[in-house]
């Protein structure tokens, strides 16, 4: 039983539950323990389903006799326990090596052509028109990028809010947060792969950063700041969903604070998809699983 | 003494600005820095292991060219940008003007009125 319940978990973690969850506007409460809750619900789906296929390589090597469709079943559970992990780390590695790359090159160029801001060391203005505004995350001399038809489109409190708002998202990196979810969904078979851990992590970056802006400006700047940048045109179109600016306007107009209730919810929700599997099912099988090899 | 990176800088500026292929001695002569012809030397090298300058061999010395214009390093900068801003390499954090559509934009400024009318609560 216990490699098809695992298994029963690790597809649900996958597939339903992060649909559910990317649903509910609850966990917009309270980004930062909303982005643990996906992290916690990936790492539990991860462990389900390599749990599954460890628990289902015991049972084949030490049932004598079992029937054919179980031996399939078996078989399909372990091959994608294996896969997703295989697929995890090389995709892991491919991540790493091309946003490094990446990101080398694009700091390259922005070092070349954008003039140094009297702001801030880190920060450089580009001679464009279309109004931009981004961070090139690394380890060691992170940018800040603002084109000078953003600078034009700001006033001088909105340019602190971005700013802020850009070394919130440095500080804290998240884009090794995003990176991470990056990695887990390239580690899915597309059959049983989502968006929405990404996509809702994307989100929860930004509010997180947000609130470091709104911390130290206040709501309006910020607020004219994201109609500002996301009002004009874009540059070649083919640009993803433009939803997120509405979303992060009406959390300024509504949201006093992170509230208590959304923190302590996320928070037990990334317990039980951790705890329960583990005591439930895993710790039982370990102990089983003992046993029967010592008493082969 | 400027730190590198202002050098290099300083250096695709003259290069971009010029009319054609210049000289070690003529990049030097249009920097406002009083700088070592060794030190010039070393940052075209630099910019050429970037691919942003290439030499052409005039006589026994080589003259130095912007690899792409300035309007195309900034497209690549813009497309790199992009890039992280969707597709499959969704891990950066950018805030592109991303088009919105009329009621999208009036649903923004609806919102943006209201907060700067003060707070609600």
């Amino acid at each position: 039983m216990t490699p098809v319940a695992l298994g029963l978990i690790g597809l649900a973690l996958a597939l339903p539950v992060p649909a559910l969850l990317a649903r509910a506007q609850w966990p917009r409460r309270s980004p930062a323990a909303a982005i643990v809750m996906w992290q916690s619900l990936a790492l539990a789906a991860i462990l389900a389903t390599s749990g599954a296929g460890l628990a289902t390589a015991l049972w084949l090597v030490t049932d004598d006799d079992p029937a054919t469709w179980r031996i399939v079943a078996h078989v399909v559970v372990l091959g994608i326990g294996v896969m997703v992990w295989a697929r995890f780390w090389w995709a892991a590695w491919r991540v790493w090596r091309d946003t490094q790359r990446r990101r080398r090159r694009h700091r390259e160029l922005v070092d070349l052509l954008g003039e140094p801001h009297g702001l801030a060391p880190a920060v450089r203005i580009l001679a464009e028109q279309t109004p931009v505004a981004y961070c090139i995350p690394r380890l060691r001399d992170s940018r800040v990028v603002l084109s000078s038809g953003a600078l034009e489109s700001l006033d001088d409190e909105s340019v602190a809010a971005v700013l802020e708002h850009e070394r919130a998202h440095v500080r804290t990196r998240h884009d090794l947060v995003l990176e991470a979810f990056n990695v887990l969904r390239r580690a899915y078979p597309r059959v049983l792969r989502t968006d929405a851990p990404l996509r809702q992590s994307q989100l929860l970056v930004e509010l997180m950063a947000d609130d470091a802006a709104r911390r130290r400006t206040g709501e309006a700047p910020l607020a004219r700041a994201i109609v500002a940048l996301a009002g004009s045109r874009t540059p070649s179109g083919a640009l993803g969903a433009g939803g997120d600016a509405l979303v992060r306007l009406e959390r300024l107009r509504d949201v006093d604070r992170p509230s208590w209730w959304a923190t302590l919810l996320a928070a037990a929700v990334s317990t039980t998809v951790l705890v329960v599997p583990t005591v439930a099912l895993a710790v039982p099988w370990i102990t089983h699983a003992l046993e029967v090899l010592a008493a082969r | 003494m400027p730190r590198l990176g202002d050098l290099e800088r300083a250096v695709m500026n003259v290069l971009w600005d010029a009319e054609g292929a210049l000289s070690v001695r003529e990049v030097l002569d249009a920097l406002p820095d009083e700088l070592a012809y060794t030190t010039v030397m070393t940052v075209l090298d630099r910019l050429g292991g970037k691919e942003m300058v290439r030499r052409e061999r005039d006589g026994r010395a080589f003259r130095y060219l912007p690899a792409r214009s300035r309007d195309e390093a900034t497209a690549e900068v813009l497309h790199a940008a992009l890039d992280e801003a969707g597709g499959d390499r969704t891990s950066a954090l950018v805030h592109f003007a991303r088009s919105v559509d009329a009621d999208e934009a009036a649903a923004l400024r609806a919102a943006l009125e209201e907060i700067e009318r003060g707070r609600r609560t």
